[in-house]
């Protein structure tokens, strides 16, 4: 059993797994940090990028180097976890030969979708004039400046994907419901669990008659909209996967949702405006049922709200049709019938409008001061962009980062000098370090393998050892492209019996409980399934011979072990008084002094050595032969 | 025929037992006439009890303690004796015998009738004959906490009492202690007795002292531990010879016990061995060499968590013992040394010698925890020792507390010498936070710490920050910065940044999720706003408030934000704090500006609108402290005309706290326009009798400007008649609650007093007088005045439905003195007396006696 790591990112993992014959991908995260590397695209011209000295670059040759850990087209299935960790699928699918299947739940595919279709919509909607690719070269980054120069796998940059990329690989996905056996080739069963993070987040068990291998991504023990965890599942697994953790281990969500609503307030009573960048599903479920407790207590009962995402009306509606994938308290409401998000009613009360980008009806609803949510959180592109530009210039307005994939510091350094306050209270319910401890005291994994990040401290907190996973056996590290041969053998193979095959057997019993018997018989392999048949009748031209030759009886089997004393004994009755018993590593061996024999008796043999003296090896056998059992 | 139906009824009134024991206590016979002669029934219905078989055993306790009782006196004892009821009493073999002895209640009923009745010679030899010192001593570790420490308490009892005969009672050996008899009860028997049988008491008790001391297996440690607190009860009030001979008795027991390493033996082991100490007093100035040696083994030779518990009995029993003043102070910093790596303990090579233990013991989260949290809340007694005996410099402790507090929000250590497992115990801990930072509120008031401000300010603000601070941590920090803040007269050195760090940190926390968070920091705004000025760096003075956030144009607008919370507590306490944030400039007789008539008409709103008590109490408190605080109240309309309003709402409150404040102020009015005033006295003054407990009390002093007297008392009475002052005595004298009816009773009196011993009262003057007339509705408590006055005869009225009486007339007819008679001995008072007791145990006795009798012994009436 193999594990090669094609991602380094804790958070947005991407692995497979060659496990029994088949070939499992496990999950497919996109990492979009890259994009803190280029300038903001505008919705409108702004002239102070527009602005911004270019760089002419000397001249080079194009040379992008192919580093490939596996061939892609071998993959049999993908299984996805969350709709955080799907985004690079229409990489893998598309164009590389790729023919398997795609699992994931209804909503992550749903709301999967619609990240991409905001991802594509934000980045189509600005056409760039011109592009270049040269500088992906390693030679001319090399004389870029920094910190482009120093960015890593330049190389691997790729350019966003279009919607009908997305179409084609989405059409790939099967669904799939919690605790849903689905069989891989008569191989494996794969089966995705809750994982209490996102709508519709799974973690995923996969096992094969006498492995169990647990994949545990983006899990949360929060109580928020998701379905709890699926925690008792994941008992007695021989190795499990374990990815996700929260990325703001030192960040308490409810501390940094304290943060969050007291920021947003404290601007607010200023006459400020508050901008939330954020992705549109997810956390910001949370955020809006927070602000609708909050609203009254505050006094923000007059101020809008707004949430402008080219999908922001479908997020939101997609949320409350789901009542099967969210929590029982969610769950119930709707029997009443209510529905199961507050945000329903902030938009029924007007308190909370969408739109789908700022162009349109929005233009003419604003008025400040206003809070707004949008995309993207890197603030490269998406609506978040204009604002940025409007309200950057006031220290009246507050930003407040909410997601926590994106560095705040990187993300602001194409606006500044900036005036606006900005507050980081990165929300990200995932599993603590803590948390995930006790999870795994209690599921007892035999292995655990996960990214070489989670053993040890962060880097800028060395002393802080609460932060890292120690258990015992140490957890497998992985890094980006690492190849890991996971620490268990297989031995067992189950094999079925043809009932003819079966009605022939004679057990004989070597202790109470137990049977055996020998089998004589042909082996069928077919889908990964082993069928023992009976053997081939033979052709009846030899019916004669047969009549000639009677059947030759096997011999024996031999089953059970020596006793010690008793043997002794035995032999004593038959004059047998010297001998001198030593140990062995597997065994004893008896020398009878006068007889100049050795007895050797080991656990799966007894062999007698003695010097052509036929009678006393035969009487020696028949000893021997009186403890063990014939069958 | 009524001994009989009285001990008939006690069955019933198992409940009411001990309250009649305490009443017979309190209502004890006059001096000379015993309980007996007083109630000479009592003899009977003891013999029936104690010799009855069908007696219930809450009943043979309840004999047991009125024998005592009775027998404490010697004639009683001596009536008891001839009836032969003592013996069976108190022989533990008789109640075994009935079965009745494993009740837990015969056994506190035995030791107590005993306890009282050891008031006599005659009584200490029945004791002693009855041989009940052994049944006394086994008691001592009984299975009843209640029963073990109450035979704790007599077995010391008994001592005190034997040890003067059994030494050859003279003068010069009397020991201080014991004969200060008052304290037990005891009175000495003739001095010049020599008693054998004393002696032998004594020793019996310190040869059990001695063979139960020390357990022999760790079960026996409950016992070791009942004998380690006898022994400290009974070292605290021994005198020198007692306790040598004490000492040489159970001496060799302790220092084996000291050695054996029992970590829950440790607190008794202090106790003993401080009790010991505590009791070195008068001429010896040296304690025993037993006792000395004792205590360094505690401090020296034990594991660490009983090093931190013996060190801290030490610090706190305030020894002036140097050295072991020095190990005590050592040991509690080992600690936070070893966490911070800070270097507290340089030099002190005794207490370093436990660092690697210390070190093992911290590893372990819940060890850990508990002695950071002893040895914080005990250093900042250490940083006030002598500088010459202190460890180290108070500002090194204060330095030390913020390295801790900075690890436990998961801050870098201040040095990575530290064990990194230590760390993880205390990252995040918030009971280590909770301490840490009482240990820094309580090292602002240290010598030579002020130097630390600037970072006790820094952290503060970084805790008060910090997004994870649960709001006891948050309010502790608060806590924390207001005294450092208070201390510190000279606070140039908070830099502007920090200040404004401050002022950032406020801002966001009055807008917090948690209603706690909210309520604190506006607590906050109000407790800095009522510190006194400080000095600033350009040497003037400045209202600190002012200096650090601003002042009111920062604290005002936060506060009246607040007045709209949805929790009652936060708008209380932003009422609050509104009053405090205005006390100086109505001290100074600003005129008030337009945001305090704004804030005027906001908390009206609340008075009159408000569902919660809380705020409309803090409400009431606010113009209380406007007007004690203003210098010339009647000057200032605003005042003056929300003072009616809030009378009027005031009185007419359903909150009976807030009906009391509305007296409050209502009495400020009367000081204000009598005080000086013929006949006119201030409340402390004519009514020094305690409050009641229920009552409030107001937080503050309030001194009262009072103007020239150029007006006359009847002008004045009609200003206040008009502020509608007497509708408030009146409604609050008729008030269904007690403490309302009883605070306008007083202002009444005071009123009255006022009124009828003016100088022009002594003529015929004042009858006619128009100003002193007031008007009385047909509802509510006017009518109830009606009642009273019959206002057929003295009314002169104009409708049906409003009359007008005069007011002096009013307050004479009203019989007030009566009234506060009645009102002040509360309900208590009439239903507590025995007799009433008495009537009601022989009431319901007569309705059960009609009842089916099987059913007799299944009610329990509480009189209570």
């Amino acid at each position: 059993m193999k594990l090669y790591c094609l991602s380094g990112h804790p958070t947005l993992p991407c692995n497979v797994l060659k496990f029994k014959s088949t070939t499992i991908m496990l999950d497919c995260g996109l990492d979009t940090t890259s994009v803190l590397n280029f300038l903001p695209l505008p919705l409108v011209h702004s002239p102070r990028l527009s602005k911004l000295p270019g760089w002419i670059p000397k001249d080079g040759t194009m040379n992008l180097e192919k580093r490939e850990l596996l061939d892609l087209s071998t993959i049999d299935v993908i299984l996805i976890s969350n709709y955080h960790c799907m985004m690079a699928l229409p990489y893998i699918t598309e164009h590389t030969g790729f023919t398997g299947t795609v699992y994931a739940t209804e909503p992550t595919l749903q709301i999967g979708r619609l990240l991409m279709e905001e991802l594509v919509n934000f980045m189509e909607r600005v056409p760039k004039a011109q592009s270049a690719t040269s500088w992906k070269n390693k030679d001319m980054q090399r004389m870029l400046p920094g910190p482009l120069k120093d960015a890593v796998d330049v190389w691997t940059w790729k350019r966003c994907y279009g919607m009908q990329e997305v179409n084609s690989a989405l059409s790939r996905v099967q669904l799939v419901g919690y605790s849903q056996k689905v069989e891989l080739f008569g191989a494996v069963q794969v089966s995705p669990l809750s994982s209490g993070y996102s709508l519709g987040s799974s973690n995923w068990i996969i096992q094969s008659h006498h492995e169990k291998v647990a994949y545990v991504s983006g899990s949360s023990l929060l109580t928020t909209h998701p379905q709890p965890m699926d925690q008792s599942s994941l008992k007695n697994s021989d190795v499990l996967i374990l990815t996700g953790l929260t990325q703001m281990p030192t960040a308490n969500p409810d501390g940094m949702l304290g943060e969050f609503c007291s920021n947003l307030a404290m601007t607010i009573r200023a006459g400020g405006n508050v901008l939330v960048p954020c992705y549109s599903s997810g956390v910001i479920y949370d955020l809006l049922e927070c602000l609708y407790q909050f609203i009254d207590s505050a006094n923000l009962g007059t101020t809008p709200f707004y949430f402008i995402s080219p999908v922001a009306n479908s997020s939101l509606e997609f949320s409350q049709i789901f009542a099967e994938w969210l929590c029982h308290n969610k769950q119930s409401k709707v029997y009443l019938p209510e529905p199961p998000f507050p945000h329903a009613e902030l938009i029924q009360t007007n308190k909370l409008k969408h739109y789908p980008s700022i162009h349109g009806d929005f233009s003419s609803d604003f008025r400040q001061p206003c809070v707004v949510f949008t995309g993207h959180p890197s603030l490269r592109f998406g609506d978040v962009v204009h604002f940025m530009e409007l309200w950057g210039k006031s220290g009246l307005n507050t930003i407040i980062f909410t997601e926590p994939d994106f560095s705040y510091l990187d993300a602001l350094a194409p606006y500044q000098p900036l005036a606006m306050k900005c507050v980081y209270c990165p929300i990200d319910t995932r599993l603590n370090f803590h948390q995930v401890a006790k999870l795994l005291k209690e599921v007892q994994p035999l292995h655990v393998v996960c990214p070489e990040q989670y053993t040890q401290p962060p880097m800028t907190q060395s002393h802080r050892s609460d932060l890292m996973l120690e258990l015992q056996p140490p957890p497998m590290p992985y890094r980006r492209c690492s190849v890991l041969n996971l620490p268990f053998r297989r031995r067992y193979e189950r094999v079925y019996i043809l009932p003819e095959l079966a009605q022939s057997l004679v057990p004989t019993e070597v202790k109470p409980g137990v049977s055996i018997a020998t089998v004589s018989a042909v082996l069928h392999s077919k889908d990964n399934k082993h069928t023992l048949q009976p053997p081939p009748v033979p052709p009846t031209k030899k019916r004669k011979r047969v009549m000639e030759e009677p059947p030759v009886a096997p011999k024996p089997l031999l089953s059970g072990a020596v006793p010690l004393e008793a043997f002794l004994a035995t032999l004593q009755k038959h004059g047998i008084t010297e001998v001198k018993v030593e140990e062995t590593a597997d065994g004893h061996i008896l020398h009878l002094q006068a007889e100049d024999t050795l007895i050797q008796l080991e656990e799966d043999g007894t062999h007698i050595v003695c010097d052509n003296n036929e009678p006393l090896r035969t009487t020696l056998r028949d000893l021997v032969l009186r403890f063990l059992q014939k069958l | 025929m009524l001994q009989e139906h009285v001990k008939n009824t006690f069955f019933c009134w198992k409940g009411s037992l001990n309250a009649f024991i305490i009443i017979l206590l309190d209502s004890s016979p006059v001096e000379g006439v015993s309980l007996l002669e007083v109630s000479p029934c009592l003899l009977g219905f003891i013999s029936s009890v104690v010799s009855s078989r069908a007696s219930e055993s809450s009943i043979i306790s309840f004999a047991l303690k009125l024998i005592g009782l009775v027998a404490a006196a010697e004639d009683g004892f001596r009536a008891l004796q001839e009836t032969s009821v003592l013996d069976l009493a108190f022989d533990p073999q008789h109640w075994r015998e009935e079965g009745l002895w494993e009740d837990p209640c015969i056994r506190i009923g035995w030791i107590h009738g005993f306890s009282t009745m050891l008031q006599h010679r005659q009584a200490f030899s029945f004791f002693v004959r009855a041989d009940s010192i052994k049944p006394l001593l086994q008691l001592q570790t009984d299975t009843s906490l209640f029963v073990a420490s109450a035979a704790s308490q007599m077995l010391t009892q008994v001592l005190m009492f034997c040890h003067p005969l059994s030494s050859g009672f003279n003068e010069t050996e009397v020991d201080n202690k014991s004969s200060s008899s008052s304290i037990t009860g005891l009175k000495c028997p003739n001095a010049t007795e020599s008693d054998h049988e004393s002696a032998a008491v004594v020793t019996e008790i310190l040869e059990f002292l001695k063979r139960r001391m020390l357990p022999k297996e760790p079960s026996q440690l409950h016992q070791s531990q009942q004998i380690l607190k006898l022994l400290a009860s009974i070292l605290s009030q021994a005198g020198p010879s007692l306790q040598n001979k004490l000492l040489l008795t159970v001496g060799e027991s302790l220092e084996e016990l000291v050695a054996s390493n029992y970590s829950q033996l440790t607190r008794p082991l202090m106790d003993v061995i401080l009790a010991g100490y505590s009791s070195v007093g008068g001429d010896v100035k040296v304690p025993d060499p037993i006792l000395s040696r004792l205590l360094s083994v505690m401090l020296n030779q034990r594991e660490p968590p009983d090093l931190i518990h013996a060190a801290a009995a030490f610090l706190c029993s305030g020894h002036d013992n140097r050295i072991h003043m020095e190990q005590s102070a050592g040991i509690l910093l080992l600690p936070v040394d070893i966490i911070t790596s800070l270097t507290l303990l340089e030099g002190n090579f005794t207490v370093k010698e436990h660092q690697l233990s210390m070190m093992e013991q911290l590893k372990n989260k819940t060890s850990c925890v508990s002695m950071i949290c002893i040895s914080l809340k005990y250093i900042p007694k250490i940083t006030l020792m002598a500088p010459d005996c202190r460890p180290c410099p108070p500002a090194s402790v204060v330095g030390a507390v913020l390295s801790l507090l900075r690890l436990c929000s998961g801050l870098s250590p201040p040095s990575v010498a530290g064990c990194v497992t230590v760390f993880r115990n205390v990252t995040g801990s918030g009971k280590v936070q909770k301490c840490a930072l009482e240990a820094l509120s309580a090292l602002s008031s240290s010598p030579e710490v002020k130097v630390m401000l600037v970072e006790v300010f820094t952290l503060l603000i970084e805790y008060l920050n910090h997004p994870d601070s649960d709001p006891t941590v948050l309010q502790k920090s608060y806590q924390a910065l207001l005294k450092w803040i208070g201390v510190c007269s000279n606070l140039s050195s908070i830099t502007n940044q920090l200040k404004q760090d401050l002022t950032q940190v406020v801002r966001k926390r009055v807008c917090d999720m948690r209603w706690e968070v909210r309520d604190s920091t506006v607590e906050f705004l109000g407790h800095l706003a009522g510190l006194p000025a400080c000095s600033t760096e350009d040497g003037g003075v400045c209202d600190i408030s002012q200096y650090v956030l601003g002042g009111c144009c920062f604290t005002t607008p936060l506060l009246m934000e607040a007045l709209h919370d949805p929790e009652s507590y936060v708008r209380a306490s932003a009422i609050s704090a509104l009053a405090q944030a205005m006390r100086n400039s109505w001290r100074q007789g600003a005129v008030p500006t337009k945001e305090q008539a704004e804030i005027v008409t906001q908390l009206l709103e609340i008075l009159s609108q408000d569902t919660e008590g809380f705020a409309r109490r803090a409400v009431l408190q606010f113009f209380i402290t406007w007007f004690s605080s203003y210098p010339s109240c009647t000057s200032s309309p605003l005042l003056m005309q929300s003072v009616r309003s809030v009378l009027l709402q005031g009185c007419a409150d359903l909150d009976w706290e807030v009906k009391v404040h509305t007296l409050d102020l209502a009495e400020l009015l009367m000081d204000q326009a009598f005080l000086g005033q013929h006949g006119y006295t201030k409340g402390l003054e004519s009514h020094p009798a305690q409050p009641h407990p229920y009552a409030v009390t107001a937080k503050q002093a309030y001194t009262l400007h009072t103007h020239s007297g150029t007006h006359t008392l009847s002008s004045d009475l009609d200003g206040l008649v008009k502020q509608g002052l007497l509708s408030v005595l009146l409604s609050g004298l008729f008030d269904c609650d007690r403490p309302v009816g009883l605070k306008a009773c007083r202002l009444l009196i005071r009123l009255k007093d006022a009124l009828l011993l003016r100088p022009q009262d002594t003529t015929d003057a004042g009858k006619t007088d128009p100003g002193l007339n007031c008007e009385l509705l047909s509802q509510g408590w006017a009518h109830e005045i009606r009642n009273v006055l019959g206002m057929e005869d003295r009314t002169s009225g104009t409708d049906a439905h409003t009359v007008t009486i005069n007011v002096c007339d009013l307050v004479k007819c009203l019989d007030l003195e009566e009234r506060l008679d009645v009102l002040t001995r509360s309900s208590d008072h009439f239903y507590n007396s025995p007799r009433s007791l008495l009537q009601d145990i022989l009431t319901a006795g007569s309705a059960h006696a009609q009842q089916d009798s099987q059913l007799k012994e299944e009610v329990i009436v509480d009189c209570y």
